[in-house]
């Protein structure tokens, strides 16, 4: 039994899941769902359909280069069953697992963040424009206390201000 | 799923290029033939010069199709066409080579690879 990757998508492929189709040239093809393989009969190429890993990973929203990725390559020579590897290799696999996902988690944070100091940047630039639409000119001219502070640029960590609560 | 009429291409070195199913060896109304059942069929297309000519009545058993072949162990394989081996009245090959990928389920036929 062995765990194959979807030609397409790039996802494990379980048994008793999804279809193999083997070309005349030899060259087999595993697919996980009738998803890829249509998308596949299609002839679509899978680095320019969005989502599947190969797209990802080429276009850099994933993770590509990792030293976890170096334990899961594929070994075409059967081990000697030996209890105590199955006990360590089982305990190695979950913990392997965890430290990828967790770099892989923290790489599209990375990718995401000057996204966010972005989003903030303008949220607080629409706020100075259009401070006309929640407060009242007067109020702010009388109290100076409800007017923005000011912004220091921090572009690493944007602050957080609170935009002070209007009674009406 | 063969079925006669259904054209299938040859992978050995017999002489043949194309046959034509004419009947599914079995039962007496058996519909199609799967990877490794015996079909009769007519050969459309040969090469030239070897012992096989056309529109000659020969036995087959197919070795790829393009209809899935589904395992007990829940693997299903499906080919990129149909494709048969030329056979004698015993079941030995005709031809010496055999092209292309062929399914496991064919290792009890004694085809020489």
């Amino acid at each position: 039994m062995r765990l194959e990757k979807c030609w397409f998508c790039s996802s494990t492929v379980y048994p008793g899941h999804g279809i193999q189709f083997v070309r005349n040239d030899a060259k087999i093809f595993h697919f996980c769902r009738s998803k890829c393989h249509k998308n596949f009969k299609m002839k679509r190429n899978p680095r320019k359909v969005k989502w599947t890993k190969a797209y990802r990973r080429l276009h850099g929203k994933d993770m590509t280069q990792d030293s976890t990725f170096e334990f899961e390559r594929k070994r075409n020579r059967p081990e000697r069953y030996d209890r105590n590897l199955a006990e360590n290799t089982l305990k190695a696999i979950k913990k392997i697992d965890k430290i990828r996902s967790d770099r892989a988690s923290d790489h599209i944070k990375n990718r995401l963040k000057t996204g966010k100091v972005q989003r903030q940047k303008e949220a607080r630039k629409q706020l100075e424009l259009g401070i006309h639409l929640v407060k009242a000119p007067l109020a702010l001219a009388q109290d100076s206390s409800l007017c923005l502070p000011k912004i220091k640029d921090n572009v690493s960590q944007a602050q957080t201000e609170e935009n002070q609560p209007m009674e009406e | 799923m063969i079925q006669p009429q259904t054209h299938l291409n040859v992978a050995d070195n017999s002489g043949a290029r194309e046959l034509m199913c004419i009947r599914v060896i079995g039962a007496s109304n058996r519909r199609y033939a799967h990877i490794g059942d015996v079909i009769v069929a007519v050969i459309k297309e040969a090469v030239p010069n070897t012992p096989l000519e056309r529109s000659e009545v020969i036995r087959a058993v197919i070795v790829r199709t393009r209809k899935e072949l589904k395992r007990d162990n829940g693997m299903i394989i499906r080919s990129d066409d149909n494709a048969a081996v030329v056979i004698d009245q015993e079941g030995n090959p005709k031809g010496t080579q055999i092209f292309g990928a062929i399914a496991r389920e064919l290792r009890q036929l004694n085809l020489l690879k």
